[in-house]
């Protein structure tokens, strides 16, 4: 194979200081607002508000950081991974620091809804990011540790969040949690740039996708986000510098969007509603507390398992496959809850819900690189997080409104393992099918390359395998190896 | 006209009430009227009227599409037994002193039974970490086929027996089951008897130790959660030794028969922090609770924040000049 221009991801080294890093900062990014709960109580009464109202607080914040999603990525691409987690750390800092001193309900939605939400949108997507930069072969691993820091974060925030409360008030609180999320610029300072590789393999993208774009414009139309399209190509051209639309194109991110989507519909709603059925149940609230507990030390193993299982030789060609499998667990996890009747029933589902909810989170955004590759990475988890934005905010209304139709608990559970079922076989078909059409294209390269061979030139040739390249090589050897196996049996 | 609704016979005890429905319809719509005739021999039919039989008598009557015509009768004796009769006519000369009318008025019955409240002797007995509540009915009784005990709106024990004497056992404490109990014999009509469990007032503090900041408003709040329900509630400062009224005109007390409230503005750190004691009195007894205030600094907050910012600037300097130091020549991206 020809030489490439840059040298690989380190895959340790430095690696796990920014794996550190980004355990921290994705922590923060998803812990942070459900552990905000513990104030809206205090909060409520302060300011006389329903308890919906006070909910639009952490829905605000939760679209914000899924919804800058883009906006992260653009300024990723622009300006590398750590100036972009520190001003998100620094946004997050001010953001509450401000929010401590708000007068009305409307300056708490933009202080803790807006600024923090998009600081911490400015930290989630740079830190993925990053540790796929870091991490090539061990990056399930690294994924899953990185993931990790989502429930060891929730588990310490939320006792702390109590203890700040019950000395400062809710203002105290938020002052010094402001301070707090300024660790954000700290672990954002661990992330070193590397590879120059990687910008150069950019700038050959952009040439190829300009012309397959033009291309595309005169076919389709106008895309997104685009007003007149003489003058507008400029600006599209410039947008899509750092946010690259041709991965609508492609095959992979297509099958991954749509799987998602349909997955995040009925993602988070039992973990919204685990606490309340229990109760419904008779049982009393620090023993519902509790399952919520459990499921978070389950999650918090789960994560690094996971990701030490989709490293192994026998699973990661087939990592595709391992997610749309623990997305059908979870599912039929979800089905199963209505049969149990106990608590010791609650119980086990809560062991068995971690353990999927923290399969499917470790591997999100593993199987994203996989598909897509470290180099559109950045554009793609931006694209992929906008869209999800929509189902996210969906999921728990919707089951809301299912329990308060029917006055039980578990329409809401079947529909969740239902839409979770669904979205697990159709991520597993489809992937088939893109496995299949990965390899038949892999075989015609192959044939190709091998005719080329003597007149190709050195530039020629990193053109268009750079993008996939970097990712095939090991899958292919790992995949040829099993096909050696296979024969041999 | 016609009757679209019948008045129902019924049996009731005496003190209780009972009501009557009637409804007919008719083209012109037809006026209701009601007449009752006792159980003497020689009584004959008279109508009864708004108020009448020192106003225990109610009749409330629509005159819609249809008429409608309600009689309740309340606090009944035993001479409200007899029949007791709707009557509907719509003829224009009904009501006419000489003229007899064409048509007569149509008439629907329905009988009273008014039958002695019998007497239930009541009884509450504490023995052994055990609370029994009794009910016994002296005869005569009607056919009692069961029996029900009810607290809160909840059934608690029921059974199908016979007998007229019913108990109910608790494990437990007076003050921990004080309130209304009832004991219901299943029977025609359905007789109630009350038991209460009554306590001096149980009196806890919602939280032993509230926090308020500096100029804010600072809450303490009381509950009696016991029967029956408090009639005056007090609060008392110590640190002071002055009882707290509404003289400094900063305390607002809100009470409730079982909850009280004590609202300090504008809260100060020397003169407001303390213990504070709420004091409950019903015609059983008194209880008292403690709640500790303690008052914040606006500035308590500040000295941990501008801490963890000085920590985090000393963190990010050291990993920028641990890195300079590493590789002097690299550029950053």
């Amino acid at each position: 194979s020809p030489a490439m221009p840059a040298p690989g991801p380190p895959d340790g080294g430095w690696g796990w200081v920014v794996l550190f890093g980004a355990f921290v900062s994705i922590g923060f990014a998803y812990a942070f607002p459900k552990g905000l709960a513990i104030f809206f109580k205090e909060i409520q009464d302060f300011f006389g508000t329903s308890y919906s109202e006070i909910a639009w607080v952490s829905s605000i914040m939760l679209a914000t950081t899924y919804g800058a999603g883009p906006i992260s990525s653009i300024l990723v691409s622009r300006y590398g991974s750590r100036p972009v987690v520190m001003f998100g750390g620094l946004l997050c800092g001010l953001g509450m620091v401000s929010a401590a001193f708000c007068t009305s309900i409307l300056q708490l939605y933009i202080c803790v809804g807006f600024i923090t939400g998009f600081g911490l949108a400015l930290n989630l997507q740079p830190s993925v990011i990053i540790v796929g930069k870091y991490f090539l072969k061990r990056r399930p691993i690294a994924n899953g540790l990185a993931m990790a820091g989502s429930p060891v974060m929730l588990c310490t925030l939320a006792p702390l969040n109590q203890f700040l409360f019950d000395n400062f008030g809710w203002r105290g609180s938020f002052l010094i949690l402001g301070a707090i999320l300024l660790h954000c610029c700290v672990a954002g300072a661990l992330f070193r740039p590397i590879g120059a590789g990687t910008a150069r393999v950019k700038t050959h993208v952009t040439e190829e996708v300009k012309d397959a774009l033009k291309g595309k414009i005169t076919e389709d139309g106008p895309m997104e986000n685009k007003t007149e399209e003489e003058g507008g190509k400029d600006c599209f051209e410039k947008v899509n510098q750092y946010l690259d639309f041709s991965l609508f194109k492609h095959r992979g991110f297509l099958i991954y969007l749509i799987g998602n989507v349909l997955m995040f519909l009925g993602f988070f709603a039992p973990i919204v509603f685990l606490a309340p059925y229990a109760k419904h149940m008779g049982i009393d609230e620090y023993s519902a507390a509790f399952l919520l507990s459990i499921l978070a030390i389950v999650d918090m193993v789960a994560r690094p398992v996971t990701g030490i299982i989709a490293n192994s030789k026998w699973v990661r060609p087939r990592i595709q496959y391992f997610f749309s499998f623990a997305i059908a667990f979870n599912g039929a996890c979800h089905l199963l809850c209505p049969l149990a009747s106990s608590y010791t029933g609650l119980v086990v589902y809560s062991s068995f819900f971690g353990l999927a909810f923290g399969m499917v989170c470790a591997m999100l955004f593993e199987t994203l690189m996989d598909l897509v590759g470290a180099a559109r990475f950045t554009s793609a988890v931006g694209l992929v997080t906008i869209a999800e934005c929509c189902t996210i905010l969906l999921g728990p209304p919707v089951g809301g409104i299912l329990i308060d139709t029917f006055g039980d608990y578990k329409y809401m559970f079947i529909k969740c393992g239902a839409v979770m079922v669904l979205a697990g076989t159709f991520l597993f078909i489809m992937n088939y099918y893109n496995y299949r059409m990965l390899a038949k294209e892999e075989k015609e390269r192959r044939t190709k390359e091998e005719d080329l061979k003597s007149v190709r030139t050195e530039n020629e040739g990193t053109k268009d395998s750079t993008q996939d390249g970097l990712e095939l090589e090991p899958l292919r050897e790992k995949g040829e190896g099993v096909k050696k196996e296979m024969n041999d049996t | 006209a016609g009757f679209i609704k019948s008045p129902l016979s019924q049996k009731r005890l005496t003190q209780d009430s009972v009501e009557l429905y009637c409804e007919a319809i008719g083209n012109p719509i037809p006026e209701i009227q009601w007449w009752f005739e006792g159980n003497d021999p020689n009584e004959t039919y008279a109508q009864l009227w708004d108020g009448a039989r020192q106003d225990r008598v109610k009749i409330n009557a629509t005159y819609n599409l249809h008429s409608t015509s309600t009689i309740s009768i309340a606090n009944l004796t035993g001479d409200d037994s007899g029949m007791y009769e709707c009557r509907a006519s719509n003829d224009p000369d009904r009501n006419h002193l000489s003229k007899s009318p064409k048509v007569k008025w149509i008439r629907s019955q329905a009988n009273v039974f008014v039958i002695e409240r019998p007497e239930i002797a009541t009884q509450v007995t504490e023995s052994s970490g055990k609370l029994t509540l009794s009910c016994n009915m002296s005869a005569p009784h009607p056919t009692i086929t069961g029996h029900k005990w009810i607290h809160r709106n909840n059934v608690v024990e029921q059974d199908e027996t016979s007998g007229g004497f019913t108990s109910y056992t608790i494990n437990g404490k007076r003050e921990e089951h004080s309130g209304v109990y009832e004991c219901v014999y299943e029977a025609n009509p359905q007789i109630r008897g009350q038991v209460n469990i009554s306590v001096p007032p149980q009196v806890t503090a919602y939280k032993k130790s509230e926090h308020g900041n500096e100029g804010d408003t600072g809450v303490l709040t009381c509950k009696n959660p016991s029967f029956p329900a408090v009639t005056t509630w007090s609060w008392y400062k110590s640190g002071h030794g002055v009882s707290a009224g509404n003289a400094s005109g900063r305390y607002i007390i809100k009470s409730s028969g079982n909850k009280t409230e004590l609202r300090i503005l504008k809260l100060d750190i020397e003169q407001d922090t303390g213990d504070y004691f709420c004091n409950g009195t019903n015609s059983y007894g008194t209880g008292d609770a403690t709640v500790n205030l303690r008052v914040r600094s606006r500035l308590a907050a500040l000295w941990p924040f501008l801490g963890i910012v000085a920590e985090v600037l000393v963190l990010v300097t050291i990993i920028f000049i641990y890195e300079k130091r590493r590789k002097p020549d690299e550029v950053p991206d």
